[in-house]
């Protein structure tokens, strides 16, 4: 009876023990498994193959929010469509903005194309600026130290852990940085157009030229006249990419007509940790720099 | 901001140079500086505010809704339709009430929408619709931040959660009408009622939620607990009092699962209270229970297209005493009971980031009207059916096409007979969202 008693405290104990985390995205989540591994429950929100800015608010993320300890991400208003409502009724007082167990990873980056004026007229800008942060890989380590801390403000008791699995991820990035660092600089004056301005924190760090985008407007997809615009003002200049997300496989229709009419090449670049095959955040930047490097 | 901070700092800057060189009492009067101040103020500082507080502006944003209605009924004859012992026009103005009202242009809404945390333990939410002839406050409620325990508590005036439909603004539906049960068990405006609503979600490794509410009761279509006075021709008069308020009390639960790309939402709900209602001669008095039923199913084909299947179910359960006069003017009462039922089930897909596609069938399948034991011959086979194609340029923007036909709508004969009116809709609808709204729940 005792020891029934006592194993039934040890595994209660375990599953106390265990920070629950919930992250939008799935690149946080696995950041969140690095830095936690076995002491982390992680449930993530959005699917690889979703579009990252409207992610489908289904109920069962709510339960999963009702019971979170942490509730990290990505910020910059790119969860505006669908996670205010899940939080609000997550009836979880502790994952509510402003508390502890609120992270929001934006905060820790500098962001870039912050407008000096929004309007809708302007089509979907953020008036944040910019919140595709992640395709910088740069900015990892940052991001990664920033949530060890907050973990281990949650958990003081496992925190030494954190710190090791943070230092041990940390150093397997920077080997791998310096893999990027030198295979993207290849890629320097490279020609490329994009469907969205997704992989703008990438292109600026190594030097790649964005030629124009095939959204005429952020959020509003491809018309046919901006594509006739798009492609008298980027032919003759050696654009050798019309890149598009993992996400939009399905509508590579006006990729495929423009790529044809400047005379370069549709290329897919995953858009998260599980889409096109991609395992962990070291893989991610390793297919992107495969694709881009072809 | 940052200007006006810059503007801030560098005034009280200037200040306490000013004070410490009073203080000191040494060199020459500060002449120039009143001018160099002065200036300041005239370009750089024209907007400073030291009290200003636009930064805590609530979220603000408005909804327009207009429509171009074609129909088979001139207004006037639409006026005086009826759904056989069900619904009834009511001319009181309040609310969004009817939408689509005429044939040709119509202003349905104009709605204003205020969101803001009040401080750490509420959010304020605040719906007010606006006609062309004056706005009301259709919801105004505080709902709580922190309570324990997976609890929390709604306050004020706001739509009720019974159901699935009821608890979305008109703005969020996929058909520019109402569906039939919504519409004759909760009126043109649904239940939306002063009250509270405490809520607990389950710690289930699914989505669990039970829900209670206690409710004013001022419901035109099935909870009214103001008391009436009807009038005979001969003059005479008969009043019931108001019932004692709150009246109301629903209870819901609703769960929901994923499979994969498949995500299943459902919920039974089941609202009690009174019922009195009047027309000039006639009035009800009745103990009036509403079951509720409700299942969203949507399969998500990739990150934009969709299949979303929704259906409702509703019973209305009322027995009570029917008062009324007789040829003399001597009040008489008879035992009512009715025993009603509908539904209402579509199919919407988004096949295209711009477009949506749907169909709506509704059908009330019960209409059963006891008086005095005896069965009234009711119509009870009351079906709508409707189909819309729809636009959005952004999401802020949406204009749908919607054909459809109505055939619960009858012309009363008098002497409790009727003759159906089927009445044949296109509405083209046009819906516009500017400022910042909150994105839409499940």
């Amino acid at each position: 009876m005792l020891r029934a008693f006592a194993i039934l405290l040890l595994s209660l104990g375990f599953s106390l023990a265990q920070l629950k985390v919930v992250a939008t995205y799935p690149w946080i989540g696995e950041m969140v498994r690095e830095i936690g591994r076995d002491k982390v429950a992680v449930h993530v929100i959005a699917k690889p193959t979703e579009d990252f800015h409207f992610v489908v608010p289904r109920p069962t993320h709510v339960a999963k929010l009702r019971g979170a300890d942490l509730l990290v991400i990505n910020g910059a208003s790119i969860e505006i469509g669908f996670l205010p409502p899940l939080i609000q009724q997550s009836n979880n007082p502790k994952i509510q903005p402003g508390k502890p167990g609120f992270l929001d990873l934006s905060q820790f980056v500098s962001i870039i194309e912050k407008p000096e004026r929004v309007s809708r007229e302007m089509g979907d800008v953020h008036p944040e600026g910019n919140p595709h942060f992640v395709y910088d890989p740069h900015n990892i380590p940052v991001l990664a130290r920033a949530l060890g801390d907050r973990m281990c403000q949650l958990r003081p008791s496992d925190c030494p852990f954190y710190r090791s699995n943070l230092e041990d991820f940390l150093k397997r990035w920077e080997t791998k940085l310096k893999e990027w660092d030198e295979g993207f600089l290849r890629l320097k004056g490279l020609k490329v157009i994009q469907w969205h301005k997704t992989y703008n924190y990438l292109f600026l760090r190594y030097g790649v030229e964005v030629l124009g985008t095939l959204e005429p407007l952020p959020g509003i997809p491809p018309t046919a006249r901006h594509l006739d615009t798009l492609v008298k003002e980027a032919s003759g200049k050696g654009v050798r990419f019309v890149i598009l997300e993992s996400f939009r496989a399905g509508q590579t229709r006006p990729a495929q007509t423009v790529a044809e009419r400047v005379g370069a090449k549709v290329v897919a670049l995953p858009s998260d940790v599980g889409s096109e095959g991609v395992k962990n955040l070291f893989e991610l930047y390793d297919l992107m720099l495969k694709r881009l490097s072809q | 901001m940052r200007k006006i901070l810059l503007a801030f700092g560098l005034f009280t800057l200037s200040f306490a140079q000013l004070t410490a060189m009073e203080k000191t009492q040494r060199g020459p009067a500060p002449v120039d500086r009143s001018l160099e101040l002065s200036r300041k103020f005239d370009d750089r500082m024209r907007a400073y505010r030291p009290f200003g507080q636009t930064a805590l502006l609530p979220d603000i944003s408005f909804i327009l809704d207009f429509s171009l209605v074609g129909r088979n009924k001139k207004d006037e004859e639409f006026e005086h339709l009826v759904i056989p012992r069900l619904w009834h026009r009511h001319h009181d103005g309040h609310g969004h009430g009817m939408l689509n009202e005429k044939r040709g242009f119509n202003l349905n809404y104009g709605e204003l929408f205020l969101y803001a945390p009040v401080d750490p333990y509420f959010d304020l939410h605040a719906t007010i619709p606006f006609s062309e002839h004056g706005g009301q406050i259709e919801e105004a409620y505080a709902v709580t931040r922190g309570l324990p325990g997976g609890l929390q508590l709604k306050l004020g005036k706001f739509r009720s959660s019974f159901g699935r439909l009821n608890a979305q603004h008109p703005h969020a539906w996929d058909f520019a009408t109402q569906p039939l049960p919504n519409k004759v068990f909760l009126g043109d405006d649904g239940l939306v009622e002063k009250g509270l609503q405490l809520n607990l979600l389950a710690p289930a490794p699914f989505y669990l939620l039970f829900g209670l509410e206690v409710l004013q009761g001022e419901n035109d279509q099935s909870f009214g607990y103001k008391g009436f006075t009807i009038r005979s021709t001969t003059g005479t008069t008969f009043s019931l009092e108001d019932r004692n308020a709150p009246s109301l009390y629903t209870g819901f639960v609703k769960t929901s699962f994923d499979l994969g790309n498949f995500s299943l939402l459902t919920g039974l709900s089941y609202a009690q209270g009174r019922h009195r209602h009047a027309h000039s001669d006639h009035g009800l008095d009745a103990k009036s229970r509403l079951y509720g039923l409700d299942l969203t199913a949507r399969y998500q084909i990739d990150s934009v297209r969709y299949i979303a299947f929704q259906g409702e179910y509703m019973f209305r359960d009322q027995e009570g005493t029917r008062y009324g006069f007789d040829q003399q003017g001597r009040v008489t009462t008879r035992a009512v009971e009715r025993r009603q039922s509908g539904f209402y089930a579509q199919l919407v897909g988004r096949l295209h980031k711009q477009w949506r596609a749907g169909l709506q069938y509704n059908l009330i399948n019960k209409n059963d009207v006891k008086v005095d034991g005896r069965s009234v011959s009711t119509p009870d086979n009351l079906p709508a059916y409707y189909a819309m194609l729809e636009y959005s340029p952004t999401e802020f923007s949406r204009i749908r096409l919607q054909v459809g036909e109505n055939r619960a709508f009858h012309e009363p004969l008098g002497g409790g007979r009727f003759e159906r009116k089927p009445v044949k809709e296109v509405i083209l609808q046009f819906n516009f969202a500017i400022g910042a709204h909150g994105a839409h729940p499940f």
